[in-house]
């Protein structure tokens, strides 16, 4: 009996730690994205010339259209995860393996959120700023 | 006790912030409230989208909280709570500040646009300003501590410093732009009126720091170039038996290994160009008149009106040799 409950607590463990990595994700890939971008323009603006700026938009561009698609991606996994309309738990609060994996899923999703947020605003100046000045 | 001393504690408060507001109103040379160039309007239209935009949401938060406090404080339901923390905590401050950000960020292309015909290059030193403007075929005209600029084109100033960080500001025309030893900077003005508008450097750059200013005057572009046709010219022979007399202490006390004099034996490239010194509106970089006895206490006195000054002060002088001295530097227009 005890083992196995022990086993169940393992494979648990397991599938929990690989929710616990998601949650680091979106930030990671805001993270990338923006020192990306700005070592791109930094070097692209002091070395390339103008030339080279409209190239530099499209890239931004397309790095910027795939960190959003892959949060969204996260955000969506992490929102089934958090599993908030069908049972209205807000905090998940209980110690249980269930909770645990809700709340996990809770964070993956507001990280998800603010990494959206975050790519959205660092894209703007590249939208809307077409020179290196 | 603490009841009745607050109440006058306020007041008093008030009245301060009264007096600073009145102390605002000036004739506005070196204010941000009297923008007279392009990208201090900008600015100016910036400031107060912002400022407004604070105001709304200060009044939005404190009325919702005061709501809750004070007129409503019974227990809200769990949707309009839900509701509340989303739409007020996630969504209005993305859409906001979102709004915020595309309107501000093209304003951050102006004082970064090419000059349109004229380029200055400014070098700040302790406690002074080097001005170079660079005439169509690559030559250089210097003067110092005064910056002339044509209204209604874009000029064009290429910044640096000498030993430390300053930092280059005429409230009334721009905004700030840096000055990195060893590293160029750009920043464009547009003066949109005639006037004197007076500069100030904006970065900490050591004891005379607050004492390092400039007057900029914007002029009628053709004013400008007769303007700066005169400035190329070299210095003018001294009228007068005071003025002679003068530059003759000018070169016996060795004035010119730091200062140049364009035409004379004074080609001394430490201090500030006086070629012209007497058609400029100020001296010491913008703390004392052109008057003669300007000339005079400030030769004398150097060290005592700009505190660590690199020029000595030449106190030993008798009051005659500073005289003709003053008359000589005031003739140089």
């Amino acid at each position: 009996m005890t083992r196995i409950t022990e086993n169940e607590d393992a494979r648990e463990f397991r599938s929990e730690a690989g929710s616990l990595w998601r949650i680091t994700f979106g930030p990671l890939i805001w993270a990338v994205h923006f020192a990306a971008s700005y070592g791109a323009t930094a070097l692209i603006c002091a070395k390339g010339g103008t030339g080279f700026v409209e190239g530099l938009r499209l890239g931004i561009g397309i790095g910027t259209g795939v960190a959003l698609v892959a949060i969204a991606w996260l955000g969506w996994q992490s929102w089934r995860q958090w599993d908030l309309l069908r049972d209205r738990d807000w905090e998940n609060d209980q110690g249980t393996g269930e909770d645990r994996h809700q709340f996990l899923g809770h964070a993956a999703f507001l990280l998800a959120v603010i990494s959206f947020i975050g790519v959205s605003y660092v894209a703007l100046p590249v939208l809307l700023i077409g020179t290196c000045r | 006790m603490t009841r009745r001393t607050w109440p006058l504690r306020a007041w008093t408060l008030v009245a301060l912030a009264g007096v600073l507001l009145l102390s605002a109103c000036g004739e506005g040379r070196q204010s941000v409230l009297n923008p007279s160039g392009r990208d201090a309007l900008l600015l100016y239209d910036l400031a107060r989208v912002m400022f407004v935009g604070a105001l709304v949401l200060w009044l939005l938060v404190g009325g919702l909280f005061v709501y809750v406090t004070r007129i409503n404080p019974r227990e809200m339901s769990r949707r309009l709570a839900e509701g509340l923390i989303v739409g007020g905590g996630v969504l209005f401050p993305v859409v906001l500040l979102g709004g915020l950000l595309v309107y501000s960020l093209p304003l951050m292309q102006a004082p970064r646009e090419a000059d349109e015909g004229l380029r200055v290059h400014i070098t700040a030193e302790q406690w002074w300003w080097r001005v170079e403007y660079e005439l169509p075929d690559g030559g250089r005209v210097t003067s110092a501590n005064e910056l002339r600029l044509p209204v209604g084109a874009r000029t064009g100033l290429v910044l640096n410093a000498h030993r430390v960080i300053h930092a280059f500001w005429v409230p009334a025309l721009g905004g700030k732009a840096d000055m990195i030893p060893g590293r160029e900077t750009y920043l464009s003005l547009l003066p949109e009126a005639a006037g004197t508008y007076r500069g100030q450097c904006a970065e900490f750059c050591g004891a005379s720091h607050a004492l390092m200013a400039f007057e900029t005057v914007a002029m009628a572009p053709a004013d400008f170039e007769a303007w700066l046709a005169a400035e190329a010219q070299d210095a003018a022979a001294p009228q007068g038996e005071d003025a002679t007399r003068g530059a003759q202490v000018f070169a016996r006390e060795g004035c010119g290994g730091c200062h140049t004099v364009r035409g004379t034996q004074a080609v001394g490239q430490v201090g500030p160009d006086l070629t012209h010194v007497g058609s400029r509106l100020s001296l010491g970089a913008g703390i004392l008149g052109v008057e003669a006895p300007d000339f005079a206490s400030w030769i004398a006195h150097t060290e005592t009106l700009k505190p660590e000054v690199a020029m000595p002060s030449y106190d030993h002088l008798p009051p005659d040799d500073l005289t003709a001295l003053a008359a000589y530097l005031g003739g140089l227009e």
